[in-house]
């Protein structure tokens, strides 16, 4: 043990005795620590996020519509925009359904829209929805203040809306924005309800900029949609796969599919929306590893020619060691250890930076970041095998050194 | 008669350099006993240097025996030579060949911290060899701060501190201006008067002559060994200064 820490105050002495040239070759392994640490910081936040993105919407639901879920796979999407579009009546049938609770039948278009009042409009990003009662259960709404759509209002055709926190922020600053009037496309609609704040996806797009009209009136407004996006909740979470049977077989039925076609259609629950998730976080973390992997090549190379250089500069020094009775084994060691250091310190950095860099992009810009322990543990285990890799071919040679010639030189 | 500390044995060192074999060392043998003050005299090429670095177990002769406190050298491997080295020779460089970074007190403790001992211990026998140098008040200064006498007394300080068999000394003066070195020679003689075993290799028949005993070196082979003084007056006119 006296070996070890001797060998290791040596190090960080000649560590120590060169500032400038150790910081300067450790670039490579602080970037590589940096990037692993950063990266797995803001995919690890990202996942945190949508989990409980996820957990909000309810685990009872799932989406039927006539694309799949968004993956990264290469999909035919020629092929897809080929399929017949899912009709309200489709949507409506599933009702009925024994494992079905809720049916949201919504425009699959997203209308990004302005909304205005006499005196303000809000910025083009509200999105309005033409909905059907159930949208409330579907799409987990809680209503603040006032109520949410009624039956009677989907079925007159009543010009009232249910607007998100952003919308009454942005349209009655003072407050009271129920029974005032809003006009999308100039035609003029009753505020009913203000939806309670939900916040935003990761951080960044805010779920509160949007309105909801009965369909009825949205379609007097905005036009027939083309094609209708179905969101099911199942009576619980277990009866989900029932309900999925279900919703499938009534589907294939009423768009008249041959009995071994092809679903004209996707269903996707938030399962599979976690597992695409999931994908590309693999996808993510191997893109990162890969640079990392690069990252320390390139600083592990920096060590080993550092570490060549310190050795001819030493050369004189490392005859007397041997002198003085420095076993060759004990020289190995001493600048195995060196590298080590060197490369561990690199990793230190890197770690300090990269968390640093991941904290701050969380706390300027509100991207979600989490540093979770077993990067940090990663990163520096990966650091002090880049040095000890690439430092014992520099300290091998170093040992191998005849103690006459190696005095010699001056 | 107790045996003599060191023994060679018609030691033999050839190297081949660029195809052609030099006899750098070709049959040298001599005994010195424990407490003799030897100097080994010759030119640059009589092989000197060469035998410096088979007694100081740098090196392992071609041919020949070489018996250093009864064990036989030619047979140890790398790891075994070092062991030896540090147990039984205390060297001293011309260049003093201390490490720059280290201070006097740790550049005396390096044979300890080889040898594997306590830190406590190391440091205070270091202690106790720089003062029996005469550099108490020095041991926590650099090379580069302490003069050039004092740099060789940190040397001697350190080949002092493992409590050699032999303190092997090459050319202790050579960087020295002639005032310095002449400490350096009182301070040997005085070891010597304590009891140490020294080996000094130089070119100078001036300092062989301050030792009671030296052998000349010529082409690799004992020219004469005898007592210095008689040695630099009889070889003075054969050998250029």
């Amino acid at each position: 043990m006296t070996g070890f820490l001797d060998t290791l105050a040596m190090a960080l002495d000649t560590l120590r005795a060169n500032p400038l040239r150790s910081l300067l070759t450790l670039l490579g392994i602080v970037i590589g620590s940096a990037t692993v640490v950063a990266t797995m910081a803001l995919t690890e936040g990202l996942r945190i996020k949508v989990t409980s993105d996820m957990a909000l919407l309810g685990n009872a639901a799932f989406v039927v519509q006539k694309w799949p879920a968004p993956g990264f796979g290469d999909q035919d999407w020629a092929r897809f925009a080929q399929r017949r579009p899912l009709t309200r009546e489709q949507g409506e049938a599933l009702r009925a359904l024994p494992h079905v609770a809720h049916v949201s039948i919504e425009d699959n278009l997203d209308r990004p829209e302005v909304i205005a009042t006499r005196e303000r409009a809000t910025r083009p990003v509200v999105t309005v929805v033409g909905a059907v009662t159930d949208y409330e259960e579907a799409n987990a709404i809680t209503i603040g203040e006032g109520r949410f759509l009624s039956e009677v209002d989907v079925a007159l055709g009543r010009r009232v809306a249910v607007i998100g926190a952003d919308v009454a922020d942005a349209l009655f600053p003072g407050g009271r924005p129920l029974g005032r009037e809003i006009r999308i496309r100039g035609v003029p609609f009753e505020v009913i309800g203000v939806a309670a704040r939900m916040g935003s996806i990761l951080g960044l797009e805010s779920k509160d900029a949007f309105a909801v009209l009965p369909w009825t009136a949205y379609e007097l407004a905005l036009g027939r949609p083309r094609d209708h996006y179905l969101g099911v909740v199942a009576t619980s979470p277990a009866d989900v796969p029932r309900a999925i049977d279900e919703v499938v077989a009534t589907l294939r039925r009423l768009r008249g599919l041959a009995p071994f076609a092809e679903n004209d259609f996707d269903y996707f629950t938030n399962d599979s929306v976690n597992q695409t998730f999931e994908g590309l976080a693999r996808l993510v973390g191997a893109a990162t590893l890969g640079v990392c992997a690069l990252a320390l090549l390139v600083g592990g190379i920096g060590i080993m020619n550092i570490m060549l250089v310190s050795v001819t500069e030493r050369t004189g020094e490392i005859g007397v060691r041997m002198a003085l009775g420095a076993r060759r084994s004990r020289i190995l060691a001493q600048f195995v250890v060196e590298a080590v250091t060197l490369s561990l310190l690199g990793g230190v950095v890197g770690v300090l930076l990269g968390a640093g860099g991941a904290l701050l992009a969380h706390a300027l810009v509100g991207v979600p970041a989490s540093v979770p322990a077993w990067a940090v543990v990663l990163s520096l285990a990966s650091a002090s095998g880049a040095g000890l890799l690439f430092g014992i071919y520099p300290a091998a040679r170093a040992s191998r050194l005849d103690p006459v010639e190696a005095m010699r030189a001056e | 008669m107790t045996a003599p500390l060191i023994t060679a044995d018609r030691l033999t060192r050839h190297y081949v350099v660029g195809g052609e074999l030099v006899r750098a060392l070709d049959g040298v043998s001599f005994d010195v006993r424990e407490g003799e003050w030897v100097a080994i005299v010759g030119q640059s090429g009589s092989g000197k240097s060469t035998l410096m670095n088979l007694l100081g177990c740098l090196d392992t002769p071609t041919a020949g025996r070489y018996v250093l406190a009864g064990t036989d050298v030619g047979t140890l491997a790398d790891d075994a030579l070092a062991d030896l080295r540090n147990r039984e020779i205390g060297f001293v460089f011309q260049t003093f060949q201390l490490l720059a970074r280290a201070t006097a007190l740790a550049n005396v403790e390096l044979p300890l911290v080889y040898r594997g001992l306590p830190r406590r211990e190391r440091r205070e026998r270091a202690e106790a060899a720089l003062r029996s140098v005469g550099l108490a008040n020095r041991m926590h200064h650099r090379p580069n701060e302490l003069s050039g006498g004092q740099r060789q007394r940190v040397a001697i300080a350190r080949a002092l501190v493992g409590e050699p068999s032999i303190l092997l000394a090459d050319e202790p003066t050579g960087n020295l201006d002639s005032q310095t070195g002449e400490e350096i020679v009182r301070l040997f003689a005085d070891l010597h008067a304590r009891g140490h075993t020294l080996i000094l290799v130089t070119h100078e028949p001036r300092l062989a002559a301050r030792c009671p005993r030296a052998i000349r070196l010529m082409d690799g082979r004992v020219l004469g060994d005898g007592p210095g003084g008689e040695l630099a007056s009889a070889g003075g006119g054969r050998v250029p200064a």
